[in-house]
This record gives structure tokens, sequence and C-alpha cells, in this order.
């Protein structure tokens, strides 16, 4: 299978505006291959440099050193992210536009005709259940709502590859649920997912390979099972690789 | 205690005190109030700065009078130091030297040379059409009345401004009435204006044809001016002399030779060119030895 | 293009699901309406002054829903973050930027339009003329003028830390080349060095908005101004705007966005 997501040697560092404060190496040579049609947990406590990576990925912030390549191209050209789709952690989306305007809005950034677009839009609304809200300013929207808008613009281009981050954060377990049909549809698609979760359970469920990283650095990779190994759990597995150390049970 | 029909007539009890004490305090805040007794909310909301915006208002009622091309703060302002507004009434003594027409100067650079494309550019008085080039009595000057009005209010005892606004009225306007009404309020603001009452008798005299209310006005305007201090009657010679060469002027139409004459004499006294004068008071003679040679009485 | 379009038209969406122009349009027709009611020596062709009122408070509030408006794009898209998932599609920083402009350009020209319409409404009532040449060049001089504004805002929402230090500093800008802009030249040479070079090269510098400020010319029916520098106004204004562009986006290329 052809490797879609690529780092090699990937290293940020953020200099910090404090004098006294040391640069803070938020990654530090990060090696990392993502193949077509697999789905891909990326894991790690808070702070361990996911949304980093994440943000190299999409062209937010600039490598200090390394690579990092979507499609074989490199990620600082606009061209890399034609065929991706992006839902950030919190989503927040122009409050003054209805779901149906933004996605209308998005469309256009994609090139695709009104046409091809109109019809994406309905297929998309029905996808996540927002036809009857289609009007609305999202404004009026509840938190699962907005959730829900964001997956649809990030599927409006009908990307190749999703980057996912934490896309069940603050959902109802019913929410939790729709999404991950949602996810299990795009692999059964042939799509391309690449998204971190704290929800390791729904990572044991649904990944085909797990990274997990801490303080920058990855600690392993492999699929599901290769990770679990000898634990009863992808938990206590993922604990034993940060180096937590379990309390013994008296 | 804490029923509501206590806390109720608690509150009904300290509502009727509120009251009573109002009442009570009323007739000595009506003392305290002091210029706020005025009523004027120009008075009450900008005190004695108002005067300083009546000033601005005025200036600007200039500016309008020139279409807008008018020297800032900037600029060389030698030639507006009286207003062109006022100076075109004939009544006033005018302060203006230099050049009116160049009071920007030559151009300092290509940005000034450009800018000049984009703000009125040449001077013009809108009594003679203004921007418009329209020569001829124009009645375009209508549009500095609203800044005189506005400075009128602010600042009610700027004589100049009355007698300004009347002029225009009048005489560009044709509105006697409002003319009229102007003066009358300047003489409430201002009572002792011999300007005013200048103003007012050539109303009655130009505009009514009532020489009695001219006359009357004219006298009158004359006792004020000679209430004046020597130092203040020195410094308004313009205005004795433009008031008792109209009273002569009208007593010389009305067939009362001896009263025209005396009136010619004393306005010869502090004119600045008498030779004009001069050439009157020989007519004037000349028609009364015509008549019955009688010397003349005093008349002040 | 299109990128640069679909940003533009969502600024503009805004600007009219906003309030702000809504408000600041009724109070400028109240005032107006209030003032042409004022009985002046029972004169009903005086009328401007009330041309004068009625465009002060125009460029008043051009300029408060220029600067307001852009001042708010980049930090709201920043503090909602919206820009996130915007920039993670195939859109360029600058692509926005320009998108950003030109909504906020455009969306100062649809609301000088409504204002115009209503100015020469409304002295149309007193003149009885509607001599839209005239207000054609008034009214395309103050929408270049804006978009030099909303250029400077852009790049100044990019620099400070706020967007209210950024309007506060904007508009003490625009209000000085306004009122004074012009007269630099001339406070120089009252000046000993260092400071006269210093006041030379700020008039140099600055943007001459004072340039675009004809409303001396509507108001008392000036001629038209030449053609010639009318285009050669336009193009200086077009040349500040690219230069602050330019600096926006220098700025924004380095800038972190989350």
């Amino acid at each position: 299978m052809s490797v879609i997501l690529k780092t090699q040697k990937l290293r940020v560092e953020f200099r910090s505006r404090e004098m006294r404060q040391a640069t803070k190496v938020a990654l530090n040579g990060l090696d990392l291959e993502v193949r077509a049609g697999e789905v891909f947990g990326f894991l790690g406590p808070n702070g361990a440099g996911k949304t980093t990576t994440m943000n190299v990925l999409l062209g937010f912030v600039p490598p200090t050193s390394g690579e990092a390549s979507l499609f074989g191209i490199d990620v600082r050209q606009p061209i890399a992210r034609q065929r991706i789709g992006y839902l950030p952690e919190m989503t927040y989306y122009y409050k003054f536009l209805s779901a149906e305007e933004l996605l209308r809005f998005y469309a256009k950034i994609f090139g695709l005709a009104r046409g091809e677009a109109d019809k994406r839009i309905d297929r998309l609304l029905k996808l996540v259940e927002l036809e009857h809200a289609r009007k609305r300013p999202i404004k009026s929207y509840s938190k699962g709502m907005q959730q829900r808008v964001g997956l649809a613009q990030a599927l409006i281009n009908n990307p190749d590859l999703l980057i996912l981050d934490e896309p069940t954060s603050g959902l109802d377990p019913l929410g939790r649920m729709k999404v991950r049909e949602i996810i299990q549809r795009l692999k059964d698609e042939g799509k391309t997912v690449f998204f971190s979760s704290h929800e390791l359970g729904e990572v044991e469920t649904i990944c085909d390979r797990v990274a997990i990283i801490h303080q920058g650095e990855l600690k392993a990779i492999g699929g599901v099972h290769e990770i679990i190994g000898r634990h009863t759990s992808l938990e206590k597995a993922f604990l034993e690789i940060i180096g937590f150390q379990t309390p013994p049970t008296p | 205690m804490n029923s509501p029909r206590t806390i109720l007539l608690l509150l009904v009890a300290l509502l009727v005190s509120c009251f009573g004490l109002a009442a009570h305090l009323q007739p000595q805040f009506e003392a305290w109030r002091g210029s706020r007794a005025s009523g004027d909310i120009f008075n009450v909301v900008l005190g004695d700065s108002r005067r300083m915006f009546a000033q601005s208002f005025y200036v600007k009622a200039d500016a309008y009078y020139h279409s807008g091309y008018y020297p800032t703060m900037f600029d060389d302002n030698a030639a507006f130091q009286t207003a062109h507004m006022a100076e075109d009434t004939g009544a006033v003594n005018s302060k203006n030297h230099g050049d009116e027409h160049g009071f920007l100067g030559p151009t300092r650079d290509w940005i000034d040379a450009f800018g000049r494309h984009f703000f009125p550019d040449h001077h013009t008085h809108l009594d003679e059409g203004g921007a418009d080039d329209d020569l001829g009595g124009s009645d375009n000057v209508r549009e500095i009345l609203p800044w005189l009005k506005l400075s009128a209010d602010l600042d009610p005892d700027n004589v100049q401004t009355y007698t300004v606004t009347a002029f225009w009225l009048r005489i560009r306007m044709h509105r006697v009435a409002e003319a009229e009404a102007v003066l009358h309020e300047g003489l409430r603001n201002c009572p002792d204006s011999y300007d005013i009452l200048f103003e007012l008798g050539r109303l009655y005299d130009e505009s009514y044809h009532d020489t009695d209310r001219a006359r009357n006005v004219w006298n009158l305007a004359i006792r004020k001016w000679l209430k004046l201090d020597p130092d203040s009657q020195k410094d308004n010679r313009l205005i004795f002399e433009q008031i008792t060469t109209h009273l002569a002027k009208l007593e010389e139409d009305a067939g009362n030779l001896p009263d025209a004459l005396n009136w010619y004499q004393a306005a010869q006294k502090v004119s600045a060119a008498p030779e004009a004068l001069q050439a009157h008071i020989d007519a004037v003679q000349k028609k009364l030895r015509a008549l019955i040679p009688v010397a003349p009485a005093k008349l002040y | 293009m299109k990128n640069i379009f679909a940003v533009a038209g969502i600024v503009i969406k805004e600007l009219y699901r906003r309030k702000d122009f809504y408000v600041l349009f009724i109070v400028t027709i109240l005032i107006c309406l209030v003032m042409a009611s004022v009985n002046i020596f029972n004169d009903a062709k005086i009328v401007r002054y009330l041309k004068e009122i009625c465009l002060l408070l125009i460029w008043i509030c051009s300029l408060v829903i220029a600067v307001t408006t852009t001042a708010r794009q980049i930090p709201a898209e920043r503090e909602n973050r919206t820009l996130l998932p915007l920039l993670a599609k195939p859109l360029t920083r600058p692509q926005l930027l320009f998108g950003k402009f030109l909504g906020c350009w455009l969306a100062c020209g649809l609301a000088l339009l409504c204002f115009y319409v209503f100015f020469g409404a409304l002295a149309a009532t007193r003149e009885h003329q509607w001599p839209l040449l005239d207000y054609f060049q008034a009214a395309t001089l103050h929408w270049f003028m804006l978009g030099i504004v909303v250029a400077m805002v852009l790049l100044g929402s990019l620099v400070f830390a706020a967007p209210s230090s950024n309007n506060t500093i904007c508009f003490v800008i625009i209000v000085g080349i306004l009122f004074v802009g012009r007269h630099l030249d001339q406070v120089a040479l009252t000046l000993r060095e260092p400071l006269r070079t210093v006041v030379y090269s700020i008039y140099f510098v600055i943007p001459h908005l004072e340039l675009f400020d004809v409303r001396d010319l509507v108001i008392h029916n000036w001629p038209l101004i030449p053609w010639l520098y009318f285009s050669l106004a336009l193009l200086y204004a077009l040349g500040y705007m690219a230069v602050f562009l330019a600096g926006a986006c220098l700025v924004f290329r380095r800038k972190a966005v989350n």
C-alpha cells in the first residue's frame, strides 16, 4: 500500500518569549508513515505533541527540521491540502452562517462546480443528520451539532485522507457512536483516516494501526494487537509504554 | 417585620417622606440654580465655552460665503481678519490686508500641487454666485444663514451676527420680516447696540419706506453712541458717520434742510473722507440759501 | 481568484448580518431629517448646511464601519478558531488576506452606496438637481480612501495584539492625517533639525487621505475634478493599498495561527 502521510526526523521547537525559559521541543525526530486505506490512531497523553504533529501536517506550523509530506507533496505547498479533510479538536465555525452556507463556502475554496457542490452538500447533511437544521445559523446549534457540521466540512471535498483531532471530544455516547460509524463507512470506501483520541476503547475497536507519542518522541508504532501484546487492553499497554507505573493493588 | 404588607407600608412611607423633603427644598434650589435658570440649553450644556463655538460658526459662515475657499490656521489669513460677509455689508471697520486670492502661496511640493485639485481653488463671494461663477446679485448667500443663526444662538451678545444676518436677509433674500425679527432679537439681547439700531433704521427706511420710524430709531442710536466713553467713541467713528449721513440724507429728502446740514456737519467731524461730505454740505447750504437764511438749531 | 472572492463573500455576508451598518445608517437618516426640519428664516432652499452635516456623518460612519469591521477579521478568526479549518483547505495565507481585504473593501463600498443614495435624495429635495458625476467622483474617491484604511487596519490587526488597540491607533492616525496631513510640510518648516527632517519624512511617507476628502467641492457645487487627476488619485490609493497588503502578507507569513 502506498504511503500517503509521511514524516521524517520531524523536529519542532518553540522559542519562548520569556528570556529565562528554554526552548521547548514539541517534537523530536518523529518518523511516521500512514498507508492508504488504513485507519490510523495517533495516541499520547496531553502535551505529547499530537496536535503539533497535525499542525505541521496542515501547514500551520513550520518544522524546525525534518520533512513532512502528504501524497508525496511537501506539506508547505497549499496543493498538498487539496485531497485532505480536517476536523479540529474544538470546532467553531462562522456563527452567522448556516450549515448549508458554510459547506457552500468551503466547496468554493475547493473549486467545486455549483451543481456538484449542491449534491455533495445534500448528501453530507444527510450523512451527519443535519438536514432539518441546514438553514439555521450555526450559533443556534448544540455542541454535538457543531461537531457534525465539522465532520461535514471535513468531507466536502471527498478527501482521500481525513485528519481528525479528537473527533469524539465532548460528545455524548450517541454522538460518539455516530462518529465511529462514519469513520467505519469511510474506511469501507477506501479512505484513509488519521486521528488522535483519548478514547482508547474506540481506538482499539476501529483502528488498524496506532502510534504512541510521549514528550515529543515516538514510543511505539504498529498494529493494534501488536501494541497490546501481552497486556489485556490497549489502555494498559499505553500506560506501560509512556512509563506510567501502575500502583500495586492492595 | 418580614411580611409583604409591612415592607409595602415602609416603601410608601419612604416615598412620602422623599416627596415632602423635595417639596420643602424646592424654593432653595430655585434660588441656587443661578445661570441654569435661564433655561437656555446651550448655556447649561456648554457654559462660557459656547462663545468659542459661536466664533467658530461665525467663521464657518464666512467660509461658506467663500464656497469653502478659506484659509486654515496654517495659511496666511491676513486678508481674512474681518469676515468678508461682514465687510461687504459696508458697516464694519475692515482689518484685512494682503492677498485674499493667494493665501495658499506658491505650491510647496508635488503633493501640495496635486492636492490643490481636490479642494476649492479660487476666491469667490456667494453674493456674486459663488463657485458657479454666476455673476450678478445672487441669493446663494442664503447658505451662510444657518451658521449665523447658530452663532447668534450660542453667543447672543455678538452684535455683528445680527447685523450681518439682517443685511443679507433683507438685501439678497428680500425677507424683510425675517430681518426685522432678527434685529429685534438682537435688541432684546443687546439693548444698547447702536449697530443694530442703525440696521433697523435702514430696514424701516429702505424696505418699509417708513421715514418716521427710521428717524426715531437712528436718533436713539445716536443717543446710545453718545453715552460711550471718549476712547470707545474714537474706535467707533465709522458707525457714527454712517448713522449721521443716513439721517442727513433722510432729512434732506424730507425737506428738513437745517437738520440735514447739522447731520452732515456732525458726520464730517469724524469722517475719514471729509472732502466727500463737504460736497453734500455745500449742496445743502446752497438749497438753504435759496430758501430762508435761518440759523439751524442745535439738535444735540 | 475564486478563493479570494469566496472569502470576500463571507465578509460581506457578515456585514449585512450584523447590526452595525443598520444602526449607523438609521442614526444618520434620523439626524439628517431632524436637521432638515429646522426652520431657518422660512427659507426652504437652504441646503448646503444639510449636505455638510450629512456628508460629515457619512464620513464618520464609513470610517467606523471600515475600521471596526477590518480590525476584527483576523483576530476573530483566530479567537473563534475558524482560521484552522480555513487554512487546512488549499487556501494560502496571502489569498486569505486578499479575500479579507476585498470583502471589507466591497462591504464598505456597498455601505457607501446606500449612504450616498440617501445623500443624493436628501440634497435633491432642496436643490432639485442630481449632479451625478460630482457624486460619482466624490463617492469613488471616498471608497478608494476607505481601501487604504482597510489595508492599513488589516496590517495593524496582524501587528497589534488586540483589536481595541488596533482600532484606537488606526483611528488616531486616520483622523490625524485628515486634519493635519496636508499641512505637515508647513509645520516642518517651523521646526529645527532633526525634528524638521522627521516631520518632512512623515509628510512624504503617510498616505494623504485628505486628498480624497472632496466634501467642500460637493457641498459648494464646484466643477468636476479633472478626470486625469481623478484617475491619478485612484492610482495613488491603489499604490498604498498594495504597500499595506504586501506588509500584511510579510507579517502573516510567519505568524502562528494556533
